[in-house]
């Protein structure tokens, strides 16, 4: 029977395996070996360059810079969404009819396209824009705010815009979570006389922790992934201050014309990812999780 | 200190906060999209529009083929959905409900492919697709949108095959269906609410793609929308009532979809990623 | 043998009135300009029952990556419209066909400016066909300029007064890009060719980048650049125009406004006045950045080819080309001798009303030149370094990063030492 069914699995399997083998596992291969050749701009022969492509990215400042930028990006994506989508999950806890509406529509932000959320907030945040209005008129501020004339500032606002279109998703599976949780614990709690904040650090925290660990997990990567958002709303600028990774390598492919060192970056950036996947599920917070299956 | 004024704010200010960061941008750009080019770029802006006109959406269709992205798009959607259901709901079976050598390690790899940062697959793909003479067909967008679909739809289905008790699949072979006929007539009918919430995440997926459709895709009439329509970013000139009008239709369609089976989708992924 | 007969006569048919597509991609993306070059399209198909010209309408930001995947993909526009970079960039392709002698025949019938030819011309080969110039000068609002009491200026000293002077009440002096862009090329360019340091390249191909008169250029730039709105660190061509036409610069550098000025405001034609850019009072020189517009063939089927070339001699014919430049009146400038008295270019409305503007930019259009294409040689950094906008990233160092000109400019030539392909 056993073997049987291994047999049916392999070949329930196969189509997705073959599918993921092709557009994935060939794809990388082929870009080892793009990152040990100097081609010319597209179509042009290849020849073998060693590792001169990877001296290249190493030595190479913009590489270094969109290295820290993808740390920052991360990190700061990391805070400002968990931020969000904790306080508004709190808010939205109890089930009423407009906490029912909000957990659907709520999404809105990361369903539509990137392209779409960029021109948003492009025309939001311009000078003549609703926020430099906003800010100005309530006395934040005496000039308009050029959202994106300072590295640190452009950058901010960046992550800001990524959030806002991400956030949403982590606060709907939060508030799933959160409601999986038995009341009664957290009312136990209050009676052994826990104030509210205490019961939320001490009793629903660590229940949500395998819920938080998967998303760190994934919030990160998906995260440093971000193209579209990043490309259409400052393309890197002004002075790579928002170039990430990913900008990086789309760069040195599509305007530097370096094929070679670009795929030398991805390979990189593939391998900064791999030790922080490994460092997360080793020391993670939440790795203990991994023991108990 | 900062707890006591988080304490004192009364719950009903961030909800107003709340409600005006995640809808106020929306409201924004629809009724940007129906006012003049004059009281569009305004100074201070009018909160409320004083004047109305369509003038926007009829340059949004003149000047762009929104019809065809739009098709393009669904084309695309269809045929992605059309390869990734039945693949990535074959695929979790297996890997959910039966056992095999390798399994533990299968189910690693996957949680790798969906975590796997697409945009290192550009450039390869784009090299590949080249020699099999897919640039410029909607084909190989299909092709990346599965690679980007499936493993993560195998991991939202789990939820869903959990609630399929085992006893169901032992009844019915005992009663003498074969295993692909209890796969077809007991598992295939209990899960498709998990193959409706696959479905519309592999929807949103092809519809918010942006970096493998602007590079794949050669010419306009076979872009999908968000390619499509960001070519209204002007370089010369920036009509903001002209890309309000673009956003907008951008959102519509989505925003449609979701008054329909908005609250399947949430619950088919929030019950996805509980089970994790 | 009576079917075969048929057969070979219907064949015949069909390839006699087989009609060749001719598909043409341009940058030139406002619905207006897409429009009168739809006008002229039809106007050719209709004369020419055998080919069917169709445009796609790109856009400079992306045309790069997108025109070398179609090539990559073989499914290349016939007639590519260019700028000399883009095509020294395609080139290494192996797609662009030379266009020779057909730019000699075109030549002969309406004399082509040298300015605007000779960027194609290298290798033995002509690789594009000018189809239209640009020209950047200096933009005022002339009633602006007066009421305070300046008068339009010549040299960089009265530019640097005339900019400090106007800013003030939410006002700013000039309107100069700081964004990484095309746009921020041109502009610093100008002031770089106004130093004497056109010259990006040696004779022997080596970047001579780093020198006193581009550092010279470069200070000027940061000092003017703070009478600049702080958002233009972002600013495109239409930016700039929009904030020249919202009265918050009354100076800006740009190819033309007239357009936008003409629509945007109510203000009297002769409200908007252009002058040459201003020179250094020592060691300076007259100029401004020139660009050729031009068209490539990329096509290597005879038909296509074929149908290409009569199209693109059909736009340089006199009776056509004032309506083809005139898609975006006092931007395109004729880049033939019988085009520049064209009454089909003198005609159009707008260039009556601006005609004396028009004139003192075809005038400027003799002093023109452009980064890269100054020595009568062209090397293939050429297309890296415009590709990723070198220059404006180094107004960028200097704006935004803070470095010294000094140090930008030796950044600058690192980068450009480092874009060999």
């Amino acid at each position: 029977m056993h073997r049987r069914r291994a047999w049916l699995a392999f070949a329930l399997l196969a189509p997705l395996c073959i599918w993921l083998i092709v557009t994935i596992v060939i794809p990388i291969a082929y870009l080892v070996q793009l990152s040990f050749t100097t081609t010319g701009i597209f179509g042009t022969a290849a020849e073998f360059a060693g590792l001169a492509n990877f001296q290249r990215i190493l030595g190479s400042e913009r590489f270094w810079q969109s290295a820290r930028n993808t740390l920052v990006w991360v990190i700061g994506n990391g805070l400002v969404q968990v931020t969000l989508a904790f306080t508004v999950a709190r808010l939205l806890y109890r089930r009423t009819a407009f906490t029912r509406f909000m957990q659907i529509w709520i999404i809105l932000p990361w369903v539509i396209p990137g392209v779409a959320a960029v021109i948003i907030w492009r025309w939001m945040l311009s000078g003549i824009g609703v926020v430099n209005y906003g800010i100005q008129s309530v006395g934040l501020v005496d000039a308009p705010i050029s959202f994106f004339a300072q590295p640190s500032i452009a950058m901010a606002t960046t992550i800001f815009v990524n959030s806002w279109r991400w956030f949403p998703l982590l606060t709907v599976i939060l508030l799933a979570a959160l409601r999986n949780i038995p009341t009664e614990l957290r009312e136990a709690a209050m009676v052994d006389g826990a104030t509210e904040n205490q019961t939320w650090w001490h009793v629903v925290m660590p229940l949500l922790r395998p819920v938080l660990y998967v998303l760190g997990l994934l919030g990160t990567l998906w995260s440093a992934n971000v193209f579209d958002v990043i490309w259409l709303l400052t393309r890197g600028g002004p002075s790579g201050g928002t170039a990430t990774l990913p900008i990086f390598i789309y760069e040195e492919a599509f305007t530097r014309f370096r094929l070679g060192s670009a795929a030398a970056a991805s390979l990189f950036m593939m391998m900064f990812l791999l030790v922080f996947v490994v460092l997360f599920l080793q020391y993670g917070w939440g790795r203990d999780l991994r023991r108990r299956r | 200190m900062k707890r006591i004024i988080v304490r004192l704010l009364p719950n009903w200010v961030l909800v107003a906060l709340l409600l005006v960061l995640v809808f106020a941008p929306f409201y924004w750009i629809a009724i940007s999209s129906l006012k003049t080019p004059p009281e569009v770029i305004r100074y201070p802006p009018t909160l409320v529009p004083q004047t109305f006109t369509l003038q926007n959406f009829q340059k949004l269709f003149a000047s762009t083929d929104y019809p065809r992205y739009l098709l393009n798009s669904l084309t695309i959607a269809l045929g992605t959905t059309l390869i990734t259901v039945p693949m990535a709901t074959l695929a979790s079976y297996a890997v959910y409900r039966l056992e095999f050598p390798g399994r533990f390690l299968l189910l690693r790899l996957l949680v790798g492919t969906y975590v796997f940062p697409s945009i290192l697959l550009l450039i390869p793909l784009f090299q590949i697709m080249a020699q099999f003479g897919l640039i410029n067909s909607l084909w190989s967008l299909v092709v990346v949108n599965v690679t980007f679909t499936a493993p993560f739809s195998v991991w939202l289905m789990r939820a869903f095959l959990e609630s399929v008790p085992y006893e169901l699949e032992e009844a019915a072979a005992l009663d003498g269906a074969d295993f692909f006929q209890v796969l077809w007539y007991v598992i295939f009918p209990i899960l498709r609410p998990g193959m409706a919430t696959i479905s519309i995440f592999t929807f949103i997926t092809v519809w918010t793609e942006y970096p493998f459709a602007s590079q794949l895709i050669i010419e306009h009439a076979k872009r999908p929308l968000p390619v499509g329509l960001a070519s209204i970013i002007g370089q010369y000139q920036i009509d903001w009532g002209l890309l309000a009008a673009g956003a907008v239709f951008m959102a519509l369609p989505v925003v449609i979809l979701f008054a329909f089976v908005g609250r399947y989708f949430v619950e088919g992924l929030t019950a996805g990623a509980l089970k994790s | 043998m009576r079917k075969v007969l048929v057969l070979i006569l219907v064949v015949a048919y069909g390839f006699a009135f087989a009609q060749t597509e001719v598909r043409v991609w341009h940058m030139e993306q406002p619905p207006y300009r897409v429009e009168r070059m739809q006008e002229l399209i039809d106007a050719f198909n209709a004369a020419n029952p055998d080919v069917r010209v169709v445009q796609e309408v790109q856009n400079w930001g992306d045309v790069v990556p997108l025109a070398l995947g179609a090539v990559r993909a073989r499914i290349q526009p016939d007639i590519l419209f260019t700028i000399p970079d883009f095509t020294v960039t395609m080139r290494a392709t192996g797609a662009v066909q030379p266009v020779t002698e057909l730019a000699e025949r075109l030549d002969e019938e309406h004399g082509f400016l040298d300015a605007a030819i000779d960027p194609y011309t290298y290798d033995g080969e002509v690789w594009a066909v000018p189809m239209y110039g640009m020209v950047m000068s200096l933009w005022y609002r002339a009633d602006v300029l007066e009421d305070a009491g300046i008068d339009p200026p010549s040299t960089w000293e009265e530019l640097l007064e005339a900019a400090e002077a106007l800013t003030g009440d939410g006002r700013y002096g000039i309107g100069i890009p700081g964004s990484r862009s095309l746009y921020t090329d041109q502009v610093i360019y100008n002031f770089m060719i106004t130093a004497g340091a056109e010259d990006i390249f040696d004779e022997d191909g080596s970047i001579r980048f780093d020198n006193p008169e581009t550092v010279r250029a470069f200070e000027m730039y940061e000092r003017l650049y703070q009478y600049s709105p702080p958002d233009s660190v972002n600013w495109i061509w239409g930016d700039a125009e929009a904030a020249f036409a919202a009265g918050q610069v009354p100076m800006i550098v740009q190819f033309t406004v007239i357009t936008t000025f003409d629509q945007q405001t109510d203000e009297p034609a002769d409200n908007l006045q252009v002058v040459t850019i201003p020179v250094p009072e020592e060691g300076g020189q007259r100029g401004n950045i020139y660009y050729s517009n031009a068209a490539m063939i990329l096509t290597t089927d005879e038909d296509r080819r074929d149908g290409a070339e009569r199209f693109l001699a059909y736009l340089l014919e006199p009776e056509t080309y004032g309506r083809f430049l005139t898609m975006e009146p006092g931007l395109f400038l004729p880049v033939t001798a019988d085009g520049q008295d064209a009454a089909t270019f003198w005609e159009d409305p707008l260039v009556v009303a601006y005609g004396a503007q028009v004139e003192t930019m075809i005038e400027n259009s003799q002093y023109g030149a452009l980064f890269g294409f100054t020595t009568g040689q062209v090397f293939d950094e050429i297309g890296p370094i415009s590709a990723q906008n070198l220059l404006s990233q180094v107004v960028q160092q200097m704006v935004v990063t803070g470095l010294s000109p000094e140090a930008a400019v030796q950044w600058g030539q690192r980068e450009m030492e480092d874009a060999a392909p």
